[in-house]
């Protein structure tokens, strides 16, 4: 059955002259789980808007939009709240009150239901989501993951028919992503939820879905099934083909037609492509990539490192050793709360360690000045770029900063100019900071970091909530940074990232340093903690990490075609 | 429905209005009564309770700053309050008297009930109790509550945040000269308040988006009518009734100056006090209770 039917839709904001959405046509069946990807900024967020009228953007719209026939801008603003529920993507703004009960509430405290009904259907909805156990507790001590899932259940307690969800994951770490779809698709399959969602998280995402939409520049031009997405992207040349999961990327590189979705069908479809014994056992090159330079003091020196946030909390860092020379790329992956960012802030200088040295370029932390410190020895973005930002324009808040830290005028302008090129900055300068995309942000902070001219760059999670295609201008930009000589140390909870780009990684677990390598060693040796492209090749060519590895490989060996 | 002491307590799983009407009763007679016998019932009970709910931490708490303070107060009060008629001795030429001293003894003892009593309240009377009370009231009141309970430890995390950020731009408050910590100070709460409005959109957008605004929003609570809640407010009021039955009487009376003068007890005034106690005692007799029956399932089974 339709429930909605989207005929020339067109939407531009205020003050602008394009169109932001154009010309779009769809039609949207009962249950169907839609996936809709692109850009950022390709109007995605603008789209799923339309489709709820209450947050709907101000601006010029035309086009009919019709929810079960009627025209939706028509329906009551009750039926409105109840029908159509919308999650976004920052799991933090969205929750209104203290407590999870009041939360679940909420929303049917609005629709005037009376205490009964209300208490049925929140205890309902918190036994389906599994929120007992933390349904007294007040936000603030949930994470961020169990938060998003509460946003999901608040909105799914006014028992909608239509789920609207605007990247709701980009915030989350990989097992809370894994956690919230997976509750995504028992509300589709369970319930029969109609699903509209908008998000980064492709390899995931693909499995469970039954359309994808593929939109760039307001406009809609893919509407297919995931199976038929990598071929069709092929064909389109589009440059978000970067962003489709490993299985389909492989696949999509010799064959045509319906990919593999899944780790399990790529290695089925592998594994009966090549001959049973590939001619040479392709091991990766046993010469490092990148030599350690020994003359050099490393950048960063850690000894037995012990920290913990207060006297009678539990120690985070956990006697931390270890080693990063000077000009390289250095990530640093784990799991959730596993004290990545906490270790990252004590060689920042943030945190002070209780035991143990921290040695920067062979001084130790605390005999450098503070003024010193941070002008041109440690640059250190933090994950949430907004905090760095203090001007109402991208170009001020640099300025700013220019001549906090050069005392030369001249100095500064020119040290500024530099920083803008590299980033190219210049058509943002007259933004404001918090209108920026997620990547553009990241980018502006970087550049505001950079200004100093560091000589030790730390990052905390650069990569969350952005694009392929940004990830890979941030690589390009982490390669220059490298080229000239500095430091670059990142924490992420992104693996692919970090095996396509970073030298050296290291594995934190428990508040300590369980693994350390090159990073093509450093992920041959991990199973499960590793790269999709890596898992589908595990057994057919030991050497394949990333998807282009396998891709050579396989071109290597004559298979496929 | 609640315990948030981990189970020790079970009085306080009582619907909130019986427990608001215990903690106000035992408030209300230690503020403004000053006979020994019933301060000695109020002091004895608050005691007990905070024990019942904190365990070892209560006890270090009464014996390490309230017995110091009782002692503070009840030795400072005759040296500089000589008003009264019976002179014991005289302190440079200032004359101490019983009857201040008996007030200093008497004001402390009810001052440290207070003291006491209000640390349960704030176990006991969560902010969903006192929401669920005074939301009936004003409902748009509760649900600001509500929101800025939430607000302020985000408020609180986030300007750690930025001023960690900010410490490594090299702009934060422990960095510069005098004026440039105060620009960097004004600077991070600038960041905090553009953050703060930015985020509020979104927040609107939520509640619009789950139909706030809409006519006839009702409030929801986790509270509800039991029949033991009822047995008990049903009790509460029985013994009220006679308690204040007791201070129409006078049975409470007390003065202390010019002369000390405290009602006598008497068969009438033993049950009042018998009956205030027995209210004071309710959380120390409900947990009791409860202790036991457990004890007998245990052992049972």
């Amino acid at each position: 059955m339709e429930q909605l039917k989207i005929s020339g839709l067109n939407f531009t904001y205020p003050g602008r002259d394009g169109k932001d959405l154009s010309d779009i046509s769809l039609t949207v069946q009962k249950g169907d789980f839609i996936l809709l990807f692109g850009r950022s900024g390709c109007g995605k967020s603008t789209f799923l808007k339309q489709l709820k009228p209450a947050i709907a953007p101000y601006g010029r719209r035309s086009g009919r939009i019709e929810y079960d026939g009627t025209e939706i801008t028509e329906l009551s603003e009750r039926d409105q709240s109840s029908k159509i529920g919308f999650v976004s993507q920052n799991p933090e703004n969205q929750i209104v009150t203290d407590k999870v009960w009041h939360e679940l509430a909420f929303g049917l405290e609005s629709l005037g239901y009376d205490n009964r009904t209300i208490r049925l259907r929140v205890a309902e909805m918190a036994s389906f989501f599994g929120i007992q156990d933390w349904f007294l507790k007040p936000v603030n001590e949930l994470s961020g993951g169990q938060r998003q899932i509460l946003n999901l259940a608040s909105v799914m307690v006014m028992q909608p028919e239509v789920l609207l969800l605007d990247e709701p994951t980009s915030q989350l770490d990989p097992i809370a992503v894994s956690g919230f779809l997976a509750m995504l698709r028992r509300i589709n399959e369970e319930l029969g939820v109609t699903i509209l969602l908008s998000e980064h998280h492709l390899e995931e995402v693909l499995p469970i879905c039954s359309r994808v939409l593929f939109m760039e520049g307001g406009r809609l031009l893919l509407d297919v099934t995931p199976r038929e997405l990598g071929s069709c992207m092929k064909r389109l040349k589009s440059e978000m083909t970067e962003a489709l999961p490993a299985c389909v990327k492989i696949y999509a590189a010799f064959s045509e037609g319906e990919t593999p979705i899944t780790v399990r069908e790529a290695k089925q479809w592998l594994s009966t492509q090549i001959s049973p014994a590939p001619k040479s056992p392709a091991s990766p090159e046993d010469k490092p990539l990148f030599p350690r330079r020994n003359v050099q003091e490393p950048a960063v020196r850690l000894e037995e490192i012990w920290y913990r946030y207060e006297k009678k909390a539990e120690d985070i860092v956990k006697g931390v050793s270890m080693e990063i020379p000077q000009g390289c790329l250095y990530g640093i992956v784990g799991g959730n709360g596993v004290g990545k960012s906490t270790l990252l802030s004590v060689i920042g200088g943030v945190n002070q360690p209780y035991r143990g040295k921290v040695k920067l370029m062979g001084v130790a932390l605390p005999k450098i000045p503070n003024g010193e410190r941070y002008r041109g020895l440690i640059g250190y973005l933090p994950q949430d770029p907004c905090s760095l930002f203090v001007r109402n324009t991208v170009g001020r808040d640099l300025e700013d900063m220019a001549y906090a830290a050069f005392s030369d005028r001249q100095t500064a302008q020119k040290r500024m100019e530099r920083v803008i090129d590299f980033f190219h900055l210049k058509p943002l300068l007259g933004r404001h900071p918090y209108d920026l995309s997620g990547g553009e942000q990241q980018c502006a902070a970087l550049a505001k970091v950079l200004l100093t001219d560091p000589r030790i760059i730390l990052l905390d999670e650069p990569t969350k909530g952005i694009d392929a295609v940004f990830k890979k201008r941030l690589s390009k930009l982490f390669y220059t940074l490298k080229e000239q000589g500095k430091t670059v140390i990142l924490v992420s909870h992104d693996i692919d990232f970090c095996a396509h780009y970073m030298d050296f990684c290291a594995l934190m677990f428990n508040g300590e340093i369980i693994s350390e390598n090159e990073t093509r060693k450093f992920f041959m040796g991990n199973s499960f903690y590793t790269t999709a492209a890596n898992r589908i090749a595990r057994g057919i060519f030991p050497g394949g990490l990333t998807s282009e590895d396998v891709i050579e490989q396989c071109r290597k060996n004559r298979i496929g075609g | 429905m609640t315990t948030e002491n981990n189970g020790r307590d079970a009085f306080s799983a009582y619907h909130p209005v019986t427990l608001f009407l215990y903690f106000c009763t035992v408030l209300f007679f230690s503020m403004f009564f000053l006979h020994p016998v019933l301060l000695a019932i109020s002091l004895a009970s608050v005691f007990l309770y905070s024990v019942l709910l904190s365990g070892r931490k209560a006890v270090r708490f009464n014996l390490l700053w309230m017995l110091p303070v009782t002692l503070l107060i009840a030795l400072v009060n005759p040296l500089l309050n000589h008003s009264g008629a019976t002179i014991l001795l005289y302190v440079n030429d200032n004359p101490i008297t019983l009857e201040s001293t008996v007030f200093g003894l008497l004001s402390a003892a009810a001052f440290v009930s207070v003291v006491i009593g209000f640390s349960c309240f704030n176990v006991v009377m969560t902010s969903d109790k006192l929401m669920y009370l005074f939301g009936r009231m004003i409902p748009v009141l509760s649900l600001m509550f509500s929101m800025t309970l939430r607000l302020v430890p985000r408020y609180k995390a986030q300007i750690r945040k930025i001023s960690e950020a900010q410490k490594c731009i090299g702009c934060d408050v422990s960095q510069g000269g005098i004026f440039q910590r105060i620009r960097n100070g004004v600077h991070i709460v600038s960041i905090l308040i553009t953050w703060a409005l930015e985020n509020a959109v979104e927040t609107a957008d939520s509640m619009k988006a789950r139909g706030f605004g809409l006519k006839g929003r009702t409030t929801f609570s986790i509270y509800s009518w039991k029949r033991r809640d009822k047995t008990l407010l049903a009790v509460q009021l029985a013994l009220l009734a006679v308690v204040f039955a007791g201070m129409g009487m006078g049975a409470f009376e007390t003065a202390c100056f010019p002369f000390v003068r405290i009602a006598g007890l008497s068969g009438k005034s033993v049950a009042f006090f018998a009956a205030y106690a027995l209210f004071c005692l309710l959380p120390a007799i409900v947990d009791g209770k409860e202790y036991f029956v457990w004890n007998s399932l245990k052992s049972a089974g």
